[in-house]
């Protein structure tokens, strides 16, 4: 457990508050805190297509609710990390350092967003380093076959 | 949750100031310019702590207070070793939600060690603040429990480590040092860790 971004929701929680949003929505009268439990858990699932339902939710809350806003802002800035959509998570954690500067919570998770961009980015260029050896390997092989002929 | 050997969680009524006893803790420090900011779900920080020394990575769920986070925060109760149940000595109101944050704990987790935390001692000491949680009560309501502190996230006083204090560059390495047992067991989280009988079970 290194962050927040590790965090995996347990599918009895989750089932939990999908039940009660469920019921509520059945009811046709959904509730705030209802559907905020619900999507909190699922940008915590470890399915990438809950995390985006969880980021819909949100957004249809953040439209709704203003009393709520910073967060839902902070739970976007989580779900869009978690499915590796770094500039839209660094896109909320920026709404919501307007709303409140300085809080330690967002500058901590804005830092590990930053560190896994960086992770990931250095890990796609060794990867894209090892295509231009193999490409090389291709052309000096060829390069050698030619003059052999 | 592998990563983590121990795992100790905070709770109490928001404003208590949990989340500055924690990063006085983790940090080593406490920016009274900051203003208060609510924790939004749980936080979480690591930190290793040494017993017997070994190396312990001990993680902190950082909960919070507001009512609205009720339902969420109960889950970051779930495995803790440790609780440490904050109050404020000068709102009565805090004090008397503390029987219900203890309820909450005890329906996720029986068995987890359970320590009340009287916080900003230094407004007390300073008498900016009356005290309105009679000292007797708390004695023996805490008798029920692992331990009592009065803490002062501002000056560290039984959060920090007395050797380091706040901003000492040599804070980080006083607390690992070998000595460190005896200087600090007066210290909420050191106690947490090692608990009343020096025990610790690593479930």
């Amino acid at each position: 457990m290194e962050d927040v971004l590790d965090e995996v929701v347990s599918s009895e929680d989750l089932q939990k508050f999908e039940r009660i949003f469920h019921e509520q929505l059945h009811q046709g009268k959904v509730t705030h805190k209802a559907q905020f439990e619900y999507a909190w858990c699922l940008v915590r699932s470890k399915y990438p297509t809950d995390i985006r339902k969880g980021i819909l939710l949100l957004k249809e809350l953040f439209n709704s609710h203003p009393d709520g806003k910073r967060d839902y802002l902070f739970y976007l800035a989580i779900g869009n990390a978690r499915i590796k959509e770094y500039n839209k998570a660094l896109h909320y954690v920026k709404a919501f350092l307007e709303i409140e500067p300085a809080n330690q919570q967002v500058l901590a998770l804005e830092r590990q967003i930053n560190k896994r961009m960086e992770k990931e980015g250095l890990i796609g260029m060794a990867v894209a380093g090892g295509a231009v050896l193999a490409i090389g390997g291709i052309v000096g092989l060829g390069i050698a076959l030619a003059s052999r002929k | 949750m592998s990563r983590c050997d121990f795992k100790i969680v905070l709770l109490g009524s928001e404003h208590v100031g949990k989340t500055s006893l924690v990063l006085r803790f983790v940090n080593c420090r406490f920016n009274a310019d900051i203003p208060y900011q609510n924790t939004v779900g749980a936080a979480f920080c690591a930190k290793t702590m040494q017993s017997n020394g070994k190396d312990f990575n001990v993680g902190i769920w950082d909960t919070a207070g507001s009512e609205r986070y009720e339902a969420m925060t109960k889950i970051y109760y779930r495995g803790a070793h440790a609780a440490i149940i904050c109050y404020e000595p000068s709102s009565i109101e805090s004090w008397n939600r503390l029987r219900h944050w203890l309820l909450e704990l005890r329906t996720v987790e029986e068995n987890c060690k359970v320590y009340l935390c009287g916080t900003k001692k230094d407004l007390l000491d300073g008498g900016n603040v009356n005290r309105e949680v009679p000292e007797d009560i708390v004695k023996t309501y805490s008798l029920e429990q692992n331990g009592h502190f009065l803490t002062s996230s501002k000056t560290g006083e039984n959060v920090a480590w007395p050797a380091g204090g706040s901003g000492d560059p040599n804070a980080a390495r006083v607390e690992r040092g070998p000595a460190s047992g005896i200087r600090c067991s007066q210290h909420v989280f050191f106690q947490a860790f090692r608990g009343k009988n020096k025990e610790y079970c690593l479930c």
